[in-house]
């Protein structure tokens, strides 16, 4: 327990710290965050065809409101938690691998939920679209992250076969 | 199974623990910002003049001041710049932590509750610094970084997105987590861990 937890506070500090540096921002964390908000868009389109995304903005062409993905928007600090614990929990790389890609995408599948449920929320009532922005949307993303890990331990379990008795 | 049923209550009573904090929000909000006022007082004396509650937003009055667009110290403007912080963007940590506990079945929930309770109004402390931090150097700048003992602009960013963004989600979860053991949904849990470990 004391080497995953050294190990969890190691990965997770260090993940942090690159997403902060300004080359990963402008070429990886940027152009990542514009893309939520075109596969956002695409998701809405066939819905609704007055939305239009601008980079990171995705905006309401009618009514003019417009909601911009910002840093802790975007799910990459989640994901970093998410990404932490795998590669703190002792496992084969490639079942880590393998629980990394399916974790970040259970967790940004869930993410454009988010983003998707403010757009709308926003135009409706701004009071409840602060309250699912700041309070209730992180807690239910840290909780997908908490599914997806116990998922993966679980996985873990029974994936490999015990070993045959003597 | 168990984890099943703990993610489904805690969903249930999120509204219940969610209902309650935004009630009590002054409440749950004050240690917190006392917290903060120890810290203020003892280490930045030279750039936060008093902290309080009003509410649920923390007003903080610095000793720097403005005159005709210029920031300068307090005593050059004549008046002091005040900042509130809503306290709730840190103190929903609570509400969270209280759902997670209450939907598994600890020993002494109430007397665990209050030991998380202890550690999350320290964690929520140094929230609220760095939301003060990312605010003074967004409004005062250069003069708020030349102050003695504040760290570099980068650093207070960095404390403010692992602070303010990621620690009111993922202390509930540690914290819950360390005081899980002994349930029987900890049991289960260590079951999975062993034979996972066990094969790696």
């Amino acid at each position: 327990m004391a080497r995953f937890l050294f190990l969890f506070c190691g990965v997770l500090g260090a993940l942090f710290a690159i997403e902060m540096l300004k080359p990963v921002q402008e070429a990886v964390i940027q152009p990542f965050t514009g893309l939520l908000a075109a596969l956002s868009t695409a998701i809405i389109l066939p819905f609704d065809d007055t939305v239009i995304a601008q980079g990171r903005i995705l905006r309401d062409a009618t009514t003019g409101f417009a909601v911009s993905i910002e840093a802790g928007c975007n799910g990459v600090e989640a994901a970093i938690v998410l990404i932490a614990g795998i590669v703190a929990f002792p496992a084969a790389i490639k079942h880590k691998i393998a629980a990394i890609i399916a974790g970040f995408f259970f967790v940004q599948a869930l993410n454009i939920v988010r983003i998707i449920s403010l757009f709308y929320l926003g135009q409706w009532n701004y009071t409840v679209f602060e309250w699912f922005h700041l309070y209730l949307w992180p807690v239910l993303i840290m909780l997908d992250v908490l599914v997806v890990f116990a998922i993966y331990l679980q996985w873990l379990g029974k994936n490999i076969p015990n070993p045959e008795p003597a | 199974m168990l984890m099943r049923r703990q993610f489904v209550l805690t969903l249930a009573l999120m509204p219940v623990t969610f209902g309650i904090w935004y009630a009590a929000g002054t409440l749950f909000a004050a240690p917190a910002a006392w917290v903060c006022d120890l810290i203020f007082g003892l280490a930045y004396s030279s750039i936060i003049d008093s902290t309080g509650l009003q509410g649920v937003e923390m007003v903080v009055v610095t000793q720097f001041g403005e005159t005709s667009g210029s920031i300068m110290s307090a005593a050059q403007a004549g008046n002091q710049i005040m900042l509130e912080i809503n306290t709730r963007l840190v103190s929903y940590s609570i509400a969270f932590y209280a759902a997670l506990l209450m939907a598994s079945n600890v020993k002494d929930p109430l007397y665990k509750f209050c030991v998380g309770l202890f550690w999350l109004w320290l964690i929520m402390a140094f929230g609220l610094a760095s939301i003060l931090g990312r605010d003074l150097l967004m409004m005062v700048g250069a003069l708020f970084l030349n102050a003695p003992g504040v760290p570099p602009a980068d650093l207070i960013a960095l404390t403010y997105q692992f602070n303010v963004l990621l620690m009111p989600t993922l202390a509930p979860v540690c914290l819950w987590f360390w005081q899980l053991r002994g349930s029987p949904l900890w049991e289960a849990l260590a079951h999975d861990i062993k034979r996972a470990s066990a094969k790696a």
